[in-house]
């Protein structure tokens, strides 16, 4: 659906003359679709929001007529539903602009698998073993009521993966009540080194937004910022426009990236920059500006920063990066002398310092003068804040008694090093989740929520800002399980608790953002609000006046251990939680074009030293752990870095993720990021050997990565 | 070439595209596109009617990645419809290569044949386990085992947006039909539209400096048009 459909549609709508008849798409209700209302044939489209990733995508769901087969008393009955067909992205959305990314559109599947949880169910066998039989929701209610009554209430642990906006809103208020601390995070995707970089140099909350489609000349350092970094739709529609949207204007990319990323393939220009060089590079560049005079705002930089980049030593610094220095030299004149220049600096793997490199580019952006004006980084919405990482979370889980868990993932997400399965050990977990995933495995009671496209919500885009940008979902299809949102869930056990508790609704959420002469009807209807202007802009107030560098640290000895391994988010899986989607399943890898599992990635330089092939079986192995999985022999890959997609090897996810592949974060070391006690997962030194055997074939769509001929045929 | 109102036709600016396959999973979901699983998929079973294919030029560290999202060329001079012995593929009005389904006996001639290696056999009846089903587009019609599927450039789509046009007594404008690839692509690299129409979109980016085609040597006439990078 294009933008002036859907405003012909939002209009008809809300002059309240939605009809259902003339075969048209011409209903677009934000209520539940009622049986008699659905015919054959008759499409009708319903705003919701994405809850894939944390970015916020509004989008909207074609709705047409389904069948299923229900059982009652014994007998076999179909049933005429309303069901959900695709997802696109809202065309009056900010972040999607009507598009939408792979994972996105495959939130249907996550609705429609055959593997989710239908009802609440207590564990019946060992925690970790997946098994469990089903109980009442008061059974479930009354079982958790106990547990908290009977617990100090600072020992309550909630993980939560919920973007901002109203669910995170709703569990931090439950919190509260009850008198729990706030709740967390433990993602690898919550994006916390790049919020806290923001907060030190510019005072912001919230992840910068950078306006690429408006600059002319991008660095991108560490921020794969086309994949698997914090929206691919967002910044994919920014660098479209960047690329081809201006006449006579194309906008040039470099990306500094330690792998070949979607955004080092798209770059006019990739620098291959050493693992946890990237605040080096950095400070070179920023250096060559100074010394070049071509650091328009110099004078905004606080001294010490300026001091401490000119007492660096610059030849030294290029020369760690392993940069091409004539290139690296190139590159900072360039950008200096750019109209619009942008350097947007990012973890997508976290090294030691990662936080410094992240800094250090927000310096770039400040003496190049662009922060806040068209083209540079833009402050966030202040209420686009998400739950809080916690670097010492299984510290937390060891000292705790009660543990919820809310798409959370913890004994997937984090390295066995950290001791995550014993701290989960003799607790009582509640998860709310729609799938018995490897953490689900541990708890006691399943409580399950219904499914995001079933339920309502508000969410506050990540980027976009600093304008308001709340993407908002109303319920359309009935529940096809016995489920219930989460704040009622909530509500119950405070009700049981003998709590104070009033939930947080979306409308609630929405309604103090609304400005005179908008109605909350409106926004439903339209599936958000959206708000122009800066009216929110937040003020700088950098809280860090200095900066710092320093080499990067890998745990392992380099001598036993002599190649770098970097996990990475990927545009399939995200941090793991794509891997049950069939469709994400066989999307082809884009480094590799894997199908049904994941490959190492090695060098070509290493790969012949190992007499391995793509296809062949290497065998990974760190300090904490080893893994066995397919190579590919990545072109493009550094001599001496392995890199692996996260996504695959969860013990339990259900029939297309369970038992496949293997899982890079079950290697790491527990180390972590200096500034910010952040996982730092790209931190951990492995070795590599062939194996003599082939469990199961590398399962590649187009294994042909060179052209041959005049074309290359699969 | 017929005489048809609208000749289809699409654009892919390389220079837009990052890669990030947006546009193969809502093929899937657009078409009802059968499910494989590991096992047919290492049989080189799996179905995907648009891939982004990537290839290497060069060697580290001077080496580029180029994407390139291959599809049906839905070429003039189609290799696949002339070896079809029961006319299951043809060439419709509106230039469009077409499958069609009920006549097909899988003689897999016509994916030998076509260069571009966009045609797939289903081997088997599709499953999906329910409720998967559930997603399925009511407008796409499910492929059974023995017959060949390729893209439509979204027929039905086509279908709707006339429809729609006709409904509110108008020609069908410039953009208004979008296959699902083009829809869902976040950096906007596809366009598609009319051929015969001298001012669409399509028309003028087909006669852009960067245009090019795949296999053009082959006469195949493809109406897919690949913008390469700008540098």
């Amino acid at each position: 659906m294009d933008r002036r459909n859907f405003f012909k549609i939002v209009s008809t709508a809300s002059a309240g003359v939605a009809a259902t008849s003339c075969g048209k798409k011409e209903a677009l209700i934000p209520l539940l679709v009622p049986e008699h209302q659905i015919a054959p044939g008759e499409e009708q489209w319903h705003p919701s929001v994405c809850t894939e990733c944390s970015a916020g995508c509004g989008v909207i769901v074609r709705v047409m007529e389904g069948e299923r087969i229900v059982e009652r008393n014994g007998q076999k009955f179909r049933e005429r539903i309303a069901s959900i067909k695709k997802i696109e992205g809202n065309p009056l959305d900010p972040v999607s602009s009507g598009a939408l990314c792979a994972r996105g559109q495959a939130a249907v599947q996550s609705l429609y698998n055959p593997d989710r949880v239908r009802g609440p169910m207590h564990r019946t066998g060992d925690r970790g073993k997946a098994a469990f039989s089903s109980m009442s929701w008061d059974d479930g209610i009354a079982a958790i009521t106990k547990a908290i009554s009977a617990t100090d209430k600072s020992k309550v642990v909630f993980l939560t993966t919920a973007p901002a906006g109203s669910r995170l809103a709703g569990i931090q208020r439950f919190l509260q009540s009850i008198g729990a601390p706030a709740a967390y995070t433990s993602s690898l995707a919550d994006f916390s080194i790049e919020r806290q970089a923001a907060q030190a140099v510019f005072g912001w909350t919230g992840m910068p937004d950078y306006h690429v489609s408006q600059a002319r000349y991008v660095l991108g350092v560490g921020a794969d910022f086309l994949g698997g970094w914090v929206s691919p739709v967002y910044y994919g529609g920014q660098f479209g426009r960047f690329r081809q949207g201006r006449l006579g204007i194309r906008g040039k990319l470099v990306q500094a990236e330690s792998r070949m990323s979607l955004t080092a393939a798209s770059a006019d220009e990739w620098l291959p920059v050493r693992p946890g060089f990237e605040p080096h590079l950095l400070v070179a560049v920023g250096r060559l500006l100074l010394e070049e005079k071509l650091a328009r705002a110099a004078e905004q930089l606080p001294p010490g920063v300026t001091e401490s980049i000119l007492g660096a030593d610059l030849q030294q610094l290029i020369r760690s990066t392993g940069v091409d220095p004539n290139v690296l030299r190139r590159v900072a004149r360039e950008l200096g002398e750019s109209e619009a220049p942008l350097v947007i600096g990012g973890a997508s793997v976290i090294h030691s310092n990662s936080f410094q490199a992240i800094v250090a580019s927000h310096y770039l952006n400040i003496m190049l003068g662009n922060v806040g004006r068209r083209g540079g980084p833009q402050a966030p919405h202040p209420a686009s804040d998400v739950a809080a990482a916690n670097p010492n979370v299984v510290e937390a889980l060891k000292a705790a008694q009660v543990v919820f868990l809310d798409g959370e993932n913890p004994v997937y997400t984090l390295p066995p090093s950290s001791g995550v399965a014993a701290a989960l050990a003799s607790k009582t977990i509640i998860s709310f989740g729609s799938f018995i995933d490897d953490s689900a495995a541990y708890a006691d009671v399943i409580l399950p929520s219904h499914h995001p496209l079933e339920a309502e919500a508000a969410v506050v885009a990540m980027v976009g800002g600093p304008a308001t940008s709340v993407a908002v979902a109303t319920p359309f299809v009935r529940p096809l399980y016995d489920t219930r949102p989460l704040e009622q869930t909530l509500g119950d056990i405070a009700r049981k608790l003998n709590v104070a508790f009033e939930p947080v609704t979306a409308k609630s959420f929405v309604q103090p953002l609304l400005p005179n002469g908008e109605t909350w009807d409106n926004v439903a209807l339209r599936g958000g609000l959206w708000l122009e202007g800066e009216a929110n802009a937040q003020p700088l107030k950098p809280v860090s006046k200095n900066m710092q560098w320093s080499d990067p640290t890998f745990s392992g000895d380099a001598l036993q251990f002599p190649l770098q391994f970097q996990p990475y988010l990927s545009v399939q899986y995200h941090d793991g939680r794509g891997a049950n989607l069939p469709w994400m399943q066989e999307l082809p890898d884009p480094a590799s074009s894997a199908m049904w599992g994941l490959p190492v990635e090695i060098d070509p330089k290493t790969a012949t030293k190992l007499n391995v092939a793509t296809g062949d079986w290497v065998r990974v192995e760190s300090a904490n752990g080893k893994l066995d999985a397919p190579a590919y022999v990545h072109p493009a890959a550094l001599p001496g870095v392995v890199s692996m997609a996260i996504g695959e090897g969860h013990t339990h996810y259900g029939r297309y993720a369970s038992g496949r592949g293997a899982n890079p974060i079950s290697i790491l070391a527990p180390a972590q990021e200096t500034s910010t006690g952040v996982l730092a997962f790209g931190a951990t030194r492995v070795r590599v050997a062939r194996l003599e055997q082939r469990p199961s074939e590398l399962i590649q769509f187009s294994p042909q990565d060179r052209e041959q001929g005049p074309w290359g045929h699969r | 070439m017929s005489n048809s109102e609208h000749r289809w036709g699409m654009a892919i600016d390389l220079d837009r595209c990052t890669g990030c396959q947006a546009c193969v999973t809502a093929c899937h979901a657009e078409n009802n596109l059968p499910l494989s699983d590991p096992e047919s998929a290492a049989k080189g079973r799996a179905v995907h009617w648009i891939r982004v294919d990537r290839y290497y030029e060069g060697e580290f560290p001077n080496i580029r990645v180029k994407h390139v999202p291959v599809l049906c060329q839905q070429c003039d001079e189609a290799p696949c419809e002339p070896v079809c012995p029961v006319y299951a593929t043809y060439h419709n009005e509106e230039g469009l290569n077409v499958q069609v389904y009920n006549r097909c006996v899988g003689t897999r001639y016509c994916g030998n044949n076509c260069p571009y290696s966009v045609r797939f056999f289903n081997w088997f009846d599709p499953v999906w386990p329910s409720p998967l089903e559930l997603q399925h587009n009511p407008d796409v019609s499910i492929r059974m085992g023995g017959v060949m599927e390729k893209c439509t450039f979204c027929i039905q789509r086509i279908k709707r947006s006339k429809d729609d046009a006709a409904a509110e007594s108008r020609p069908l404008k410039d953009g208004d039909v979008k296959p699902a690839c083009v829809q869902s692509c976040p950096a906007e690299a596809m366009v598609f539209g009319d051929l015969n129409d001298p001012g669409s979109k399509v028309s003028q980016l087909a006669e852009s400096g960067r245009a090019t085609r795949l296999l053009e040597e082959l006469g195949t006439k493809p109406k897919v048009f690949y913008l390469q990078k700008a540098t």
